[in-house]
């Protein structure tokens, strides 16, 4: 399992890392044509638009992985043992939930609707669809990391003292 | 129990189309009796205008107000307002609107959940300019023309001459100003309200596109209401229509006064050049679709 | 109205306080409070639209760019260079390296967008050589922590950008000029409160500099500080926006960094590039679900009630003001900026605006009030930042943080009811 993890989280980061250096260029490219050549190209805008959303949505599935995100622990963070295990597990059940119901539900409901209607993007004219598809994409690898996450807590401590 | 329908629309509230969804929505009210209510979100705070048509399929909103370019994103029929010189003036347009081709585009959007109700005149747009007068499209060329995000629009500037830069409208003010771009297409009161005239001294009236407003309800509330309910709403729209016609009038006179006053020049070009420049443009959509419709609109009085 | 209200507020702090992140906090609030009032098909694939759309605006491409011009300066020894010029300009004062700290972390804030970067960067430096000459660890922690927020009002600025966002499009070329006298204001206000403590404390003096050294360091600094000039002067002189101006931030510091002073190797770039995914992907989720609760908080017209509440109380400004000042650094303390800018620039700013305030002034009123909560316990990322690197605890900090703390509530204080502070200078150039 841990190998799994690190070989689809490996496969996501670089493909985030040549999503981040498409944005640099394609940001650069866009001042480029309008300074250098005085002909502004005219899909730059939303090319880097859309990379952004799916950087930032896949990067924050991505982020779940080295744990990234900030929580409160106001309350939280003086427990110990399996106090903080039960926490743990229930608040990646609670992310696992969200991911579930509106990342993949909502989210495949979204992409359905866009292809069936046939919505395209203004500049490019790519279909919206392909650009929402990045929201259950993002859901699973969430998913998959709370997953990851409940699994190394419960075997870190697998008989831990419940009665603690 | 009040049927309550929720309209978003991204204008804000001095605009002459929010007052006349406003006396829509009152018009609404006393005609139910108080049974059936249109509640308005103005200026944007429910998303922009894609966003609020996406929200329409999607259920949560039961109405927007969006005008026709974005539209053809969604409805490829649409692509007629954007596409320059296909109404040759104002009272083609109406002509147009008001017929039988007009009434199948409205509803041409039935079939992706979004029913047109009714046009709201947004007047015709035209160039506006910092430095350079134009008279022709001759003095287009190699002017950085801010476009809606629209393919037939950056289309349009190209066959036009000019080289067309996609900018998001809250922008555009400071992109002129920078001189990012040298000028924007726009109506009269949209160049007025925006203070673009404060930094474009020419308005060139060589109106290339009668882009209306369109009043959508998604499909599915469309079909909950009873019989009655439609027949209180469409009427309160229709009448809505008219009374929206007087104000944007109003509003279109004041602000080319206005902007006169400020110093704008007024130049009212010969438009055979402009409508010859884009003939190439209108052939290139021989074999689609929209090519049909096209001719059907240009050879209709 | 009212149940729907109970289901987000009561949700959402139930969540928080079992220390979900905040991100996800926000979002599932906002989807129980959806579920509440929308069917459930729409509702979830609205709350799944917004995070997208949320996400959906070239200003915003500003964010990531800055963050990664900002790891490029930190790790390619600009942070060095600009120290080594601070230390030239005040650092033969009494308390010398406090001064220095906090210049230091001006320049650095000028030409990077986010104060944890500046903690890291400054501190990470000046903190083990104010130990080494006797300072108090605390002290030292607590003069880089509110030092590095100046860099948040001296642009650029990610979380002014944010606000722009939030705002409905303030300008944030307009935004980003407003934020230096304000910024400028801490920083003096955090210098003369470290000539005092140094003064106490009897702390070294620092060595006066041979002119000649000093002009080899301000030399040697010139590259850095120009990037502030490009970025700051483009923006202002018209010739890029700040998303542009962002983009070319990023090139000139790979420049700078990779070619110039060979200090980060072309081999680093792919680790630096997802280090800027990471941190940008969290501001991201956080705009895009907190983006999905400023819509269910509209669609239930519940910012149009706070508003009418808050006006119905007291029509006086200075009382509102003064409380939604108090509201915020409570916020603050438990908060982290950039969610709170998101949540509540919507509630309070039609507040405000009805009493006349600029929504341009309001933004820095906001985010120099929440710069005071990035350094107060429990939750403050720039103050946990520090902590770090000075290997100190908490409350060790919190109690050298307090004279601190009261110089910016002081700017705070003059900031909100001086609107002259923030608008003299957008207004000179034209906004
Ligand atoms: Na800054
Ligand atoms: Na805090």
């Amino acid at each position: 399992m841990a190998k799994v993890t690190r070989w689809i989280n490996k496969i996501f980061s670089n493909f985030l890392i040549f999503l981040m250096a498409s944005m640099v260029l394609v940001v650069s490219w866009q001042v480029f044509t309008r300074f250098v050549m005085h002909n502004p190209s005219s899909y730059t805008e939303e090319l880097a638009r859309f990379l952004l959303i799916w950087i930032g949505l896949l990067g924050a599935g991505y982020a779940l992985h080295t744990r990234a995100h900030l929580g409160i622990d106001v309350l939280t963070y003086k427990l110990t043992g399996v106090k903080r295990q039960i926490v743990e597990i229930g608040v990646h059940s609670l992310i696992i939930l969200f991911a579930f119901f509106v990342m993949i539900l909502g989210g495949f409901r979204l992409v359905d609707l866009t292809f069936k209607l046939n919505q395209i993007s203004a500049a490019m004219g790519i279909k919206m669809g392909y650009i929402y598809s990045v929201i259950p994409l993002s859901g699973l690898l969430i998913i998959f990391n709370s997953v990851d996450f409940i699994i190394k807590i419960v075997k870190k401590n697998p008989f831990g003292n419940l009665l603690n | 129990n009040v049927r309550i329908l929720k309209l978003a629309h991204v204008l804000d509230v001095t605009h002459p189309v929010h007052k006349a969804m406003v006396f829509m929505a009152q018009k609404v009210y006393k005609k139910s009796g108080g049974k059936m209510r249109v509640d308005i979100y103005p200026s944007g705070q429910l998303g922009a205008e894609r966003e609020l048509i996406e929200l329409l399929q999607i259920g949560s909103l039961a109405m927007t107000k969006v005008s026709a370019g974005p539209m053809e994103s969604f409805v490829p029929e649409m692509k007629i307002f954007s596409i320059p010189y296909a109404f040759r003036d104002e009272d083609h347009l109406w002509n147009v609107l008001n017929g039988k081709t007009g009434k199948q585009i409205l509803l041409a959007g039935q079939k992706y959940y979004l029913r047109g109700l009714c046009y709201y005149d947004a007047g015709s747009r035209s160039f506006y300019t910092k430095d350079v007068p134009v008279n022709s499209p001759a003095d287009l060329k190699g002017l950085k023309i801010r476009v809606m995000k629209s393919l037939t629009a950056v289309k349009m500037v190209q066959a036009l001459g000019g080289s067309a830069t996609p900018i998001s409208w809250g922008e555009l003010y400071t992109a002129l100003q920078q001189g990012i771009v040298d000028g924007a297409e726009n109506n009269p009161p949209s160049f007025y309200l925006s203070h673009h005239y404060e930094v474009c001294k020419y308005y060139t009236l060589d109106q290339h596109t009668f882009v209306p407003d369109i009043l959508l309800i998604s499909t599915r509330i469309w079909q909950q209401l009873s019989l009655q309910e439609q027949k209180w709403l469409q009427e309160a729209v229709n009448e809505s229509v008219d009374y929206e016609k007087v104000l944007w009038k109003e509003a279109s006179d004041h602000a080319l006064a206005e902007v006169q006053k400020a110093g704008v020049k007024i130049i009212y070009p010969d438009k055979a050049p402009f409508e010859a420049a884009v003939k190439k443009m209108h052939e290139s959509y021989r074999g689609t679709p929209i090519y049909s419709l096209l001719r059907e609109i240009v050879n209709s009085k | 109205m009212e149940m729907s209200v109970l289901v987000l507020v009561l949700s959402f702090v139930i969540l928080l306080a079992l220390s979900v992140p905040i991100a996800f906090s926000i979002g599932i609030a906002t989807t129980l409070t959806m579920l509440f009032t929308i069917s459930s098909g729409p509702a979830v694939t609205t709350v799944a639209q917004r995070m997208a759309t949320g996400i959906d605006s070239f200003a915003l491409l500003a964010i990531p760019f800055f963050i990664l011009s900002g790891q490029l300066m930190g790790q390619g020894g600009i942070a060095r260079r600009l120290i080594d010029f601070a230390k030239v300009l005040v650092g033969m004062l009494p308390g010398g390296l406090a001064h220095v700290n906090v210049l230091a972390s001006m320049f650095f804030g000028s030409i990077s967008g986010s104060a944890v970067a500046a903690t890291s960067a400054i501190g990470g430096f000046m903190i083990p050589i104010m130990n080494k000459e006797g300072y108090d660890k605390n002290f030292s922690a607590a003069v880089t922590v509110t030092a590095s927020t100046t860099g948040l009002l001296i642009p650029p600025s990610n979380v002014l950008i944010v606000y722009s966002l939030a705002s409905g499009g303030v300008s944030i070329a307009a935004l980003f000029i407003a934020g230096y006298l304000p910024g400028i204001l801490v920083g003096l206000g955090l210098i003369g409160v470290s000539t005092v403590i140094a003064l106490l404390r009897k702390y070294p003096v620092g060595e006066k500099q041979s002119v000649i050294q000093g002009v080899k360091i301000f030399l040697d600094a010139i590259p850095s500080l120009c990037l502030v000039v490009i970025v700051i002067g483009g923006i202002i002189a018209g010739i890029f926006t700040a998303t542009e101006a962002s983009a070319i931030a990023v090139l000139y510091s790979l420049l700078l960094s990779v070619v110039v002073y060979r200090e980060v190797k072309v081999s680093q770039l792919p680790e630096i590039l997802l280090k800027t995914v990471e941190t940008t992907a969290i501001v991201m989720l956080l705009i895009g679900t907190s983006s999905g609760m400023s819509w269910i908080l509209s669609y239930e017209n519940i910012p149009q009630n706070i508003s009418t509440m808050l006006i119905a109380l007291t029509n006086s400004k200075i009382i509102i003001l003064l409380i939604i000042n108090l509201l915020l650094l409570i916020v603050g303390t438990f908060m982290d900026m950039t969610p709170a800018v998101l949540i509540f620039t919507p509630i309070f700013l039609p507040v405000v605006t009805q009493l006349g305030i600029t929504p341009l002034h309001f933004g820095i009123m906001m985010v120099l009030n929440l710069c005071i909560g990035l350094c107060t316990p429990p939750v403050g990322s720039v103050l946990f930042v520090g902590c770090g690197i000075a290997k100190t605890s908490i409350a060790g900090i919190t109690k050298s943080l307090l004279p601190f703390y009261a110089v910016m509530v002081l700017v705070l204080m003059l900031v909100t009811y001086i609107p002259w502070i923030t608008l003299v200078l957008p207004h000179l150039f034209g906004y």
